[in-house]
């Protein structure tokens, strides 16, 4: 998934449906994400372009909501509730997941090796 | 002919088409930006894209114009020796660019507290080829600014004219009136200081008359109002074949922004820089053949450069072994086609004569053909007239090295910073935090790790990549050969040449703000290391 600035990108993507967790006063998905646009993406151990400034999951707590409901390690969150996070920065894809008026979070995402798997059980 | 000429049109439009998607890109990433930096950088590629854009532009339509009027290009000339002989191509690298500045306690720098900043860079024009160097942070405690990349040009005439422009912008919002509307800016600035309503009212001014009202004008489009940072025209000069040593030479720069202006810098008008130029005919062998010469026998001959080169066959050549024997070929030397001492009724030779000292050395050179010969004449009197266009840069080789390709920022830790791997979150307990420590040092934790000192509030002693979560920062400094505490300004000659990088200050992170949603501390990025941010870690937040 190489980005190229100015030209729409094509996606794989699989749909996660995320029911928040209440915690105390706080309501939690149960992962960790890196990267954003204002980040240096050299650093992004999940990503096959280094040069990829979308957001990625970095860690995915055990037993969480997140885990539960299919989340991987290593995916790239390309929309949360229809709001894009392929060109945000990491604060704004904060944001974007911890609303609080928001109990559930619909995510698209993609991972590698998707687009082959779709393919092949197209052919299968 | 004209397929060639179709091929490079097509070749500029498909630059231009690049260009113009990379402007585009650059705008939308103007837009998203948050910080500073990010949107100088942004800027900064905004600007370079306008006017590559410009200048390409102006090429298509300059052909377009040539083809109506009928004009073509010159062709090679099929009837006949062209009259005019045109000068081999050449490589120009410029490197080791640094301009001095010259501070002074002006009432500019009153506020001592306040660090002004500025976001420098150089944007450099041969013919149609516009680069530009990295953008280097400069405030007071630097004596110069001082540029690490080295800009190649390949395709360059001996009449060159490499242009060189200083940009400069405020890392500081411009009294944050930047955006504001006309009316209410004015109010305001009749109410500030004499100095900053000055300046806000001359980068208002300058808001309003776009580029290309200036006598030379710059290469810059004028921004689009995006609302991002503005650079100014600081500097500017022209570097030509009189320019070109191998070596650190001084030369004048024409000063273009007065005290009024807001991005205005003292600097002293002068830039130093080594600037060398490898002609082809120095680097690319001119012309093979066979050739016989007398008391040698029969060789394999290369001219390239300063010298002839002859080999005992191609295949020596080829093998990089050393020749034979070479004949220099300089501007001293003398040819001489035709009979000289003719033995055996030999008519196709060529004598080279160099003054070595008193005495004067003749080759003579004996050629398989007169077509030979002809080719072998031809090749020299090019390689002589290129000697003559290049002028110095044929005495010798100028030593060029390709500069490599601009990477982004180094990751750091890589060798082994637990920051990168963890989230500290409120869910976590020690359990989680040991474990990935376990999997990465390995051997079991008899001693209770260095980080537990933070959980009993006490401040680490040995260098650790972890520091306590939502410290407001001072700044700095970061564990490595970079590391400078806020420095003493270095003093340089002004011809000396500088070695290594010269110390960027720590800065104070500019931190995201903790937003409303915010459920627990998060990590904060420790303070960014310069502009280049190459200590800043990649951000990871639970969510």
């Amino acid at each position: 998934m190489s980005y190229v600035p100015g030209q729409p990108v094509t996606a794989v993507v699989q749909r996660v449906e995320i029911h928040k967790l209440r915690q105390g006063e706080n309501l939690i998905l149960g992962f960790s994400i890196g990267g954003g646009i204002d980040q240096d993406p050299a650093q992004n151990p999940f990503s096959e372009d280094k040069t990829d400034k979308g957001i990625y999951v970095t860690r995915v707590s055990e037993g969480g909501p997140a885990e539960v409901a299919g989340l991987q390690i290593g995916d790239k969150i390309m929309q949360v509730n229809g709001w894009d996070m392929t060109m945000v920065t990491h604060d704004q894809a904060r944001k974007r997941l911890t609303k609080r008026s928001e109990e559930v979070v619909r995510l698209l995402v993609t991972r590698q090796g998707l687009q082959k798997a779709v393919q092949q059980s197209m052919l299968a | 002919m004209d397929g060639a000429e179709e091929g490079r049109d097509t070749e500029l439009q498909r630059k231009l088409d690049h260009e113009i998607r990379m402007r585009e890109g650059a705008c939308k990433l103007l837009a998203a930006c948050s910080q500073r930096e990010q949107a100088l950088e942004a800027t900064k590629s905004l600007l370079v894209c306008s006017s590559r854009i410009l200048s390409y532009m102006g090429e298509l339509q300059h052909r377009k114009e040539a083809q109506v009027l009928g004009r073509t290009a010159r062709r090679p000339s099929d009837t006949g020796p062209p009259d005019e002989r045109s000068p081999c191509r050449g490589t120009i690298c410029i490197s080791d660019i640094r301009i001095p500045l010259m501070w002074k306690d002006t009432e500019y720098f009153k506020n001592k507290g306040d660090l002004h900043r500025w976001a420098v860079f150089l944007l450099l024009q041969l013919g149609g080829n516009i680069q530009d160097t990295e953008m280097v942070l400069v405030d007071r405690t630097l004596t110069d600014i001082s540029f690490q990349s080295s800009v190649l040009f390949t395709e360059a005439g001996p009449d060159f004219e490499l242009r060189l422009e200083l940009y400069g912008a405020c890392v500081e919002e411009e009294g944050a009136l930047a955006g504001a509307p006309r009316r209410l800016a004015s109010k305001l600035s009749n109410s500030l200081g004499r100095s900053s309503g000055r300046r806000v009212r001359a980068s208002l001014e300058s808001a309003g008359g776009s580029g290309g009202s200036s006598a030379a004008s710059p290469i810059l489009l004028p921004t689009p109002a995006v609302g991002g940072p503005r650079y100014h025209l600081l500097a500017q000069t022209v570097l030509t074949l009189a320019s070109v040593q191998d070596g650190f030479r001084t030369h004048d720069l024409t000063l273009t922004s007065n005290e009024e202006s807001p991005a205005w810098l003292p600097l002293y008008g002068s830039v130093c820089c080594r600037l060398a130029a490898q002609p082809l005919c120095m680097t690319q062998p001119v012309m093979s053949g066979t050739l016989r010469v007398q008391s040698w026998g029969q060789v394999h001959g290369i001219l390239k450069g300063t010298n002839l080169f002859c080999y005992r066959h191609p295949g020596e050549a080829n093998a990089q072994e050393d020749p034979l024997f070479t004949i220099a070929i300089n501007k001293e030397t003398r040819v001489r086609a035709g009979e000289r001492d003719q033995t055996l009724g030999a008519p196709l030779t060529l004598s080279i004569s160099n003054q070595y000292g008193g005495d004067e050395v003749t080759h003579t050179l004996q050629m398989e053909s007169r077509g030979a010969l002809q080719r072998w004449m031809e090749a020299l009197w090019q390689l002589f007239f290129d000697m003559s266009q290049w002028k110095q840069c044929c005495d010798e080789l100028m030593k060029i090295e390709v500069p490599p390709p601009r990477k982004p920022p180094p990751a750091l830790a890589k060798q082994g910073s637990l920051y990168h791997e963890m989230a500290i979150e409120p869910l976590d307990d020690i359990a989680a935090v040991t474990d990935i420590l376990a999997k990465r040092e390995g051997p079991p934790l008899d001693v209770p790790p260095h980080w537990l000192a933070l959980f009993t509030e006490k401040l680490p002693t040995s260098k650790l990549p972890i520091h306590a979560p939502r410290s407001p920062s001072p700044p700095r400094a970061c564990p490595g050969p970079r590391a400078t505490p806020w420095g003493r300004p270095r003093t340089l000659s002004l011809d000396a040449a500088p070695r290594g990088r010269p110390p960027l200050p720590p800065r104070s992170s500019s931190s995201s703000s903790s937003g409303s949603g915010s459920p627990a501390p998060r990590q904060r990025s420790p303070p960014a290391q310069g502009f280049r941010a190459k200590a800043r870690p990649w951000l990871q937040s639970p969510v």
